[in-house]
């Protein structure tokens, strides 16, 4: 059987042909949309969520992915709005605040879990006391510490109390005891638990003889002998005071508490279905929700099937039949399951760099807004020669970060730690602040705006540091920098590594450094700069848990803080405290404020940049936006039919008013607006 | 031959046993946590973590403690997943890239052998050229090169076939042609060079001399010898076909075996890394073996005691 040479010639000719197919598709058609673009005939929107969930037990599930997920299969006390992310209404449909803000009542309505219970006010203490747990420990559990006695209980401590059957109180060691030993704030009576709760805080220490053995020697002295009895579930801070009146009492005033209501930690789950199945009650022929849509299918890595659930409180407003949630973080692959038309939409930072110009063309589907995170490097400030703020300074100045914005084609500059943008009432209180205090030291907003990018202030900063830095030409160099002793540090990453270089190029430009880059293993590397191992700078990113400055400002406060840079200082902790205890909002941004300067002078950081959305839906999905945190409160998304009405041009997005969408915000928020105003009227 | 396989069957045991302490010792040397993440906990969470899945004891028991259940065949529950343990995964996740690996063996296995034997009995043929110069394409051309370049010809260029994501037949075509290209081309040419080795060897002269048909020389002779090293290439081969390919199982957002045993270890999940392991190991052993008693079957000069 010999083959004629035939067939080759025609196999050649075949893979040309494809070879040309292939590179007319490289090229981009200059169509209106991008990729194959139909409403889909049920009405099921597919979203891609990024990695497959930890778990779908709210408490349990901690990333951004997760929360995404939570939020179409329960509900909280209050959801997200769908542009602003601000606290709306959920079942609860009204609060209150009060005690000096350390008090919050919620109003519920009544509302139901899938399977026909009604959701209590009982229904949301079993769900907070669970998810501060040290059972479950709960990865976010930790958000509910504001919550009074939730961080004792989660940590396993004990009460002390003495002969006489008295409880040791906090204040009893605090050394400013004297000028904060406010009165404890009225009780408005009722039961003994309501009490409790109202009256001074109690002292708690660890309830192991090793743990306590750091403690302070007064509080250790004072403990001897005495009987410590256990902080248990029960004690913690929530309350129900009847089936519809949910009571929260907060350990400090936290202004952003009610924000951070929205987070899956606090989504309502079903008593029951938990204690019966155990840890397999998200199981879907177990599970039980409060949300908007109920667990039909649940395949890992491949979907997560949602579908309405008709007992939901706001049912008659759910347009969508059900939501098919695709796990997925691949971004090549990603983007051609949304040109094949097989999903509508994804989750954010999904569009990858090199597509970026091609797909931005598609102004009907690429959203790009600022996000609440930010980019920046950390800085050793325990070794030298970083030690030296004038050197932080310097390396901070040196970067041009108008021209990595142009470089990264979908960030923002960034010189502070807030993220820009985000929080326009802080930003016009820190605008306020910042020109007193610059002007205390004789400078100006304008000069501190500069900050952006200046270099001769940064070689004169490293010169008066002792590292002269010489012009030769067009070039600079620096011989007495100890290059050996300063890397950057970054997470493997192809964006990091693209970053990282742009930085690296800018400082050799601009103080004739060349500081060596190093890259590591994501998990190796968050333990090698948390130790503080790294010389120099290291990469770092932060998402906001909740739409407040506070998000981002926490992460210097306390010794043991968050900031892997070793800076602290006692003062800038009593500036957050202090803010954070005033109940007008403007002077409270303000005080917040006067910290971010304060940490902004000392430069532990070197902020780079604020991030943006940067994802694309098809047209026809309404009432999905590219909010701060791409956390979309499910109810408000519906598929338009009419290609007349859908989403056109969508940088302008957020300022384009739905009337549907308004409506229902309007609706909800109704209940809330109403007692506020029942509240001025009886005030006045 | 009944005592060798048995011998080798025995030696399973510890060898996983082995490779599983190994793989335990090096998840311990790395840095960072399954929980580690960019917001530091707190101590008190912490502690609760290390309680609840028992890292608080001393190394040694955990390492016992570990060991024991895995001789009881119990990789205990995932870390990330919480609440589903390493063999329910393993189970769940194994026919995915058991389908795609099974299927892309068979037609790697088709194709490979008829174009390597084709082009042996037409040496410096057209055929042969082409054949082996696209072998050598397909050898050359990574995968993850090739299934993208399959998706935007076939999913965007066209809108044929689904670009990505489990479902269908249709969307088993292209990952399985992904994955089946390397394995076709590389079986094509071990087919051909043994082809062309064992029908220049005295015995074919022989079986030629004896009067037997020329397809009878091949078939009954010629392929048994000839395909000794394609046996011992797709042997394991299969093995790793089998239990899962993480470039393909990426790109096709497969929700496959490969695709989990490398995210277990970004997660540093130690169980779940352990299990497949402990099964990809195994998996190894087992087709080895076979392997080797397949030698015997197509060599006679092969003989195990």
């Amino acid at each position: 059987m010999r083959i004629p040479d035939k067939y080759f010639i025609k196999s050649v000719l075949l893979s040309v042909l494809t070879a040309m197919l292939a590179t007319s598709c490289a090229t981009e058609a200059t169509s209106r949309f991008y990729g194959k673009t139909e409403a889909p005939k049920d009405n099921v929107l597919r979203y891609i969520s990024g990695s497959e969930p930890e778990s779908l037990d709210p408490p349990v599930a901690t990333g951004q992915p997760e929360a995404r997920i939570m939020m179409a299969l329960y509900d909280g006390l209050v959801e997200y709005d769908p542009k602003t992310m601000d606290p709306i209404p959920g079942i609860a449909e009204s609060w209150e605040i009060g005690q000096g803000g350390t008090e919050y009542i919620f109003h519920l309505r009544h509302a139901q879990f899938s399977n026909g219970d009604p959701i209590k006010a009982g229904d949301f203490v079993f769900s907070y006391r669970r998810a501060v747990s040290p059972e479950l420990a709960a990865l976010n559990g930790y958000l509910g510490y504001y919550i009074k006695y939730a961080e004792p209980y989660n940590s396993g401590f004990v009460f002390v109390k003495d002969a006489n059957g008295r409880f040791l109180l906090k204040s009893d060691f605090e050394e400013a005891a004297a000028d904060r030993a406010k009165p404890a704030p009225d009780s408005d009576g009722g039961t003994e638990f309501h009490k409790f709760l109202d009256s001074p805080e109690r002292l708690t220490v660890p309830s192991t003889e090793k743990e306590r053995a750091d403690l302070d020697p007064k509080i250790k002295a004072a403990i001897q002998g005495k009987e410590f009895v256990p902080v248990k579930a029960e004690d913690i801070g929530v309350e129900a005071v009847d089936d519809y009146t949910f009571r929260i009492k907060l350990r400090q005033p936290a202004p952003y508490f009610i924000g951070l209501l929205g987070h899956q930690l606090f989504r309502v789950v079903h008593q029951g279905t938990v204690e019966k199945y155990g840890k397999a009650w998200t199981r879907p022929e177990n599970i039980v929700t409060s949300g908007a849509f109920l667990l039909k299918e649940h395949r890992p890595y491949d979907r997560i099937v949602t579908v309405k659930n008709p007992k939901y409180w706001d049912a008659d407003m759910v347009r969508l039949d059900g939501i098919e949630f695709y796990p997925l973080d691949e971004a090549t692959t990603m983007m051609n399951l949304y040109k094949a038309g097989s999903v509508d939409a994804m989750y954010n930072h999904t569009t990858p760099a090199a597509w970026n110009e091609v797909i931005k063309q598609f102004k009907d589907e690429y959203l790009n807004a600022p996000e609440v995170a930010i980019e920046y490097y950390t800085v050793n400030v325990k070794k030298p020669p970083m030690n030296n703020l004038k050197v932080r300074q310097a390396f901070a100045l040196a970067i041009d970060r108008e021209a990595m914005a142009k470089y990264r084609k979908t960030t923002k500059p960034l010189v502070d730690f807030t993220p820009e943008g985000i929080f326009p009432k802080y930003e016009e209180a820190r605008t306020k602040v910042y020109t007193e205090e610059l002007k205390k030291k004789g400078s100006t907003l304008e000069q501190w705006k500069a900050r952006e990018f200046d270099p001769v202030q940064a070689r004169k900063l490293l010169m008066e540091a002792g590292f002269p830095v010489q012009q030769n030409g067009n070039t600079f160099s620096c011989p007495t920098f100890p290059v050996n002793q300063v890397d950057l540090t970054y997470n493997t990453a192809e964006s990091n590594k693209a970053v990282a270089e742009f930085v690296q190029a800018q400082w050799k430009q601009n103080l004739g450094i060349t500081i060596p880059l190093k890259n590591m293993e994501w998990k190796t590397f968050l333990s090698y700069r948390k130790k503080l191992e790294y010389n120099g700078m290291a990469r770092a990113g932060w998402v906001g848990d909740y739409m407040d400055p506070f998000t981002f400002l926490n992460l210097f406060y306390s010794e043991t803080n968050d900031s892997s840079t070793g800076w602290w200082d006692p003062k800038y902790d009593k500036m957050l405290d202090a803010a954070n205890n005033e109940l007008d909002a403007t002077k409270r941004f303000e005080m917040l404020a006067r910290a971010e300067f304060m940490v902004m002078q000392e430069q532990p950081v070197i902020p780079l940049q604020t991030q943006a959305t940067n994802w694309i839906k098809k047209p026809f999905v309404k009432g999905m936006y590219p909010n701060p945190g791409t956390l979309h409160a499910w109810k408000f998304v519906y598929i338009e039919r009419d290609p007349a009405k859908w989403d056109q041009n969508v940088e302008n997005i957020m300022a384009e008013r739905d009337p549907w969408v308004y409506q229902n915000i309007d609706r909800i928020t109704a209940t809330q607006k109403a007692l506020v105003e029942q509240h001025k009227t009886v005030a006045e | 031959m009944l005592g060798f396989i048995l011998r080798r069957l025995l030696i399973i045991i510890p060898m996983a046993l082995l490779v599983v302490s190994v793989t335990w010792a090096l998840i311990r040397i790395a840095p960072g946590s399954f929980y580690s993440n960019e917001k530091t906990l707190p101590p008190a969470i912490e502690a609760n973590i290390k309680r609840k899945y028992g890292l608080d004891k001393p190394w040694y028991q955990q390492y016992f403690l570990m060991i024991s259940n895995v001789v009881r065949g119990d990789f205990g529950d995932s870390l990330k997943y919480q609440g589903e343990s390493v063999n329910d995964i393993i189970k769940r996740h194994l026919p995915y890239s058991a389908t795609i690996g099974a299927l892309a063996y068979l037609v790697a296995l088709m194709v490979g052998l008829s174009a390597g034997i084709v082009a042996s009995i037409r040496q410096n043929s057209g055929f042969d050229y082409g054949s082996m110069a696209t072998a050598m394409l397909g050898l050359s051309v990574p995968n993850f090169v090739l299934g993208p370049i399959l998706v935007l010809v076939f999913a965007l260029g066209v809108y044929w076939l689904p670009p990505a994501r489990w479902g269908g037949m249709s969307n088993l075509i292209l990952p399985v042609l992904t994955l089946a290209a390397i394995y076709m081309a590389y079986i094509a040419r071990l087919t051909r060079a043994g082809m062309l080795e064992v029908m220049r060897s005295d015995y074919i002269r022989t079986a030629r001399a004896k009067g037997l048909s020329e397809t009878s020389v091949l078939l009954r002779h010629g392929i048994r010898g000839g395909l000794i090293p394609v046996v011992s290439y797709t042997g394991p081969a299969l093995a790793g076909l089998l239990a899962g390919t993480v470039v393909v199982e990426k790109v096709f957002a497969i929700p496959g075996l490969g695709n989990i045993f490398i995210q277990s270890v970004l997660n540093r999940d130690e169980p779940l890394t352990l299990g497949i392991v402990a099964f990809l190991s195994i998996l190894i052993m087992v087709f080895n073996l076979i392997v080797d008693i397949s030698y015997g079957i197509l060599d006679p000069r092969i003989r195990y005691d």
